[in-house]
């Protein structure tokens, strides 16, 4: 039993892990030795290796060529990659403050209809980008917002408010509320209250709803493909772009631009790995 | 929870209406403009629309091409949600005891579902290649046939798949091992005391108690692999009929053709399979919420 349990678990981490190690494998090749015939999996520090070897030289020009702009794209991918950063920060910090106020309505006020308006705002989280981009479209294209950053922006904000507003209600919920009631007596107002006490007591519960917010606005692209078809291109609708690229993929180029693109996604999955439970559902499921 | 109205009307909707605003911006009201995009003759390029009835759902209902996608995306749904379910509880039972070093394991498993589907799933294409790529590398290391994996049109469904199953298996994995967690140790000591078997533990201990939570996993799953669309286009682009999703469908009628009438009328019914399945879940996770299980 105890075997068992080893082999299953060993097998599947050695799965799950293997894409990541080979993008890291081809990030350090030359365009050759990524579609060479036999498998060419050890990296060495020689200047050739014969063609039949796993072996293969270790370069780092895929970094250093990223600054350049590719066929089928019309900037870098530091360019994209700009792009992704501006788009992701500003709309986690609208998400996260929007859904934080939202969430503490929720939590401390009579509302009428309070569960179904939250299960409405959930349910938003369900609709595929490609049944209302459409619509969008035109609302932006009369707004001149097609193909910009803020136009993404609002979008993304929208996008997660649902997770913002439900992860922060389960935060919010659990901070007693005897806290604000001490400083509404005090003499606070309601929004000193909110201010001076909710916000600091939720602080971490904030920090894990902007991760939560900045990996799906940083991973979207189903809009930003279809709002855009310039500036404003984050770095998953520039990659995708580049499959019409007659002359072949860059591909040491690509890996060493996805492994750079998702290097602070693996870093803050880290950082939030006690929440993700709450983050995947949600805050639906706590533990 | 909710307490005594300590508040002036206009101060809960300061805190709650700029988020009702947003949503009904950018979700309300594409909904109901959707509608009547749907039906008119509305293109992609050029202003001009007129109304032209129900002629788009005619259109819809008569061509093959919507059931084939709805067909189509019913099926990998439910191939994926199965498969991630049973690998993910798998692995989850066999992570059930501790041991040194298990949260490191843990978040090293969960890493893919936390990346960029178009991203990766643009790379996938590289380790599937049926010619230099690594799989058919080691297939052909191990003495096993290596198939055209992204251009076999019996493969493709396949392969879209697997990528999705490497992806969201570590969603099933963390919600499973949150359900056996839930289960109180006392339970099963009381069952070693009845001299219980393994087999019955599991039937009439483990699978029960972690059922519920296993039931929102895949219903949440479900409304995600429902929308599938980043992986369709990496891996074989939006019109291909061995991977057409309604998502990729609604790309091809609009983007590519530039039918927006038409795409309307096909968006609002992949919204009414949508809602539906939104409806089920919400329901489920009103019920699991008032047991307080969740």
């Amino acid at each position: 039993m105890r075997a068992l349990r080893w082999a299953v678990v060993g097998s599947y981490l050695f799965l799950a892990m293997l894409p990541l190690a080979w993008m890291a494998l081809t990030s350090i090749k030359d365009r050759e030795d990524t579609i060479s015939q036999n498998a060419r999996f050890v990296p060495a520090p020689v200047e050739s290796t014969s063609p039949d070897s796993v072996a293969y030289p270790a370069t780092l020009d895929a970094y250093r060529t990223l600054n350049e702009v590719f066929i089928g794209a019309r900037h870098s991918f530091w360019h994209h990659l700009g792009n992704s950063v501006i788009i992701g920060v500003l709309s986690t910090l609208a998400s996260v403050l929007l859904g934080t106020a939202c969430a503490y309505g929720f939590s401390r006020f009579r509302i009428a209809g309070a569960k179904d308006w939250l299960f409405f705002i959930l349910s938003t989280r369900f609709m595929p980008p490609l049944a209302v981009v459409v619509p969008v479209l035109l609302m932006y294209r009369r707004f001149d917002l097609q193909g910009t950053h803020v136009g993404l922006i609002l979008l993304y904000t929208a996008f997660n408010l649902s997770l913002a507003v439900w992860l922060m209600k389960g935060f919010i919920d659990e901070i007693p509320r005897a806290f604000e009631e001490a400083a509404l007596v005090d003499g606070y107002s309601r929004l000193d209250a909110f201010r001076r006490i909710i916000v600091p007591q939720a602080a971490t519960g904030m920090a894990v709803t902007a991760v939560f917010c900045l990996i799906s606005a940083w991973n979207e692209y189903g809009f930003a493909m279809t709002l855009n078809s310039s500036s404003a291109v984050t770095v998953p609708a520039y990659f995708a772009g580049l499959q019409g690229n007659i002359e072949g993929m860059p591909w040491p180029q690509v890996a060493a631009g996805a492994l750079l693109f998702v290097a602070p996604i693996v870093l803050f999955t880290v950082l939030v790995r006690r929440h993700l439970l709450r983050g995947i559902t949600f805050g639906t499921i706590k533990q | 929870m909710n307490g005594p109205p300590m508040g002036a009307r206009w101060l809960k909707l300061g805190f709650v209406g700029p988020t009702l605003v947003f949503l009904i911006a950018f979700n309300v009201f594409p909904l109901a403009y959707n509608v009547v995009l749907g039906f008119t003759n509305a293109e992609l390029v050029g202003g001009g629309r007129e109304g032209v009835g129900g002629a788009n759902y005619g259109r819809v209902f008569s061509d093959a091409q919507f059931a084939d996608a709805l067909r189509l995306t019913a099926l990998f749904v439910f191939l994926a949600v199965t498969s991630e379910l049973l690998i993910g509880f798998g692995v989850a039972l066999a992570l059930q005891r501790r041991f040194r070093g298990k949260g490191a394991v843990l978040t090293a498993l969960l890493v893919p579902m936390m990346l960029s589907p178009a991203v990766m799933g643009l790379y996938w294409n590289l380790i599937l290649n049926g010619n230099y790529g690594v799989l058919n590398q080691v297939l052909d290391a191990v003495g096993l046939a290596q198939p055209q994996w992204t251009t076999d049109k019996n493969l493709k469904l396949l392969s879209v798949l697997m990528i999705d199953v490497w992806m969201w298996t570590p969603f099933m994995l963390l919600i499973a091992l949150a359900g056996l967690n839930s289960i109180p140790q006392s339970i099963y000591e009381a069952a070693e005391i009845d001299r219980a078997g393994r087999w019955t533990v599991f039937r009439r201990i483990t699978l029960p108690m972690t059922a519920p939570l296993l039931v929102l996993a895949a219903l949440f799953r479900t409304t995600d692999a429902l929308k599938q669309f980043d992986l369709v286009m990496a891996v074989t682009g939006p019109n291909d009929a061995a991977t057409q999703t309604l998502s990729t469908l609604l790309y091809q009628v609009v983007f590519r053709d530039g039918r927006v009438g038409l795409g309307s009328a096909y968006a609002c019914l992949v919204l009414v399979v949508v809602i539906a399945i939104a409806t089920v879940f919400t329901r489920y996770l009103d019920i699991l919420q008032r047991r307080a299980v969740a």
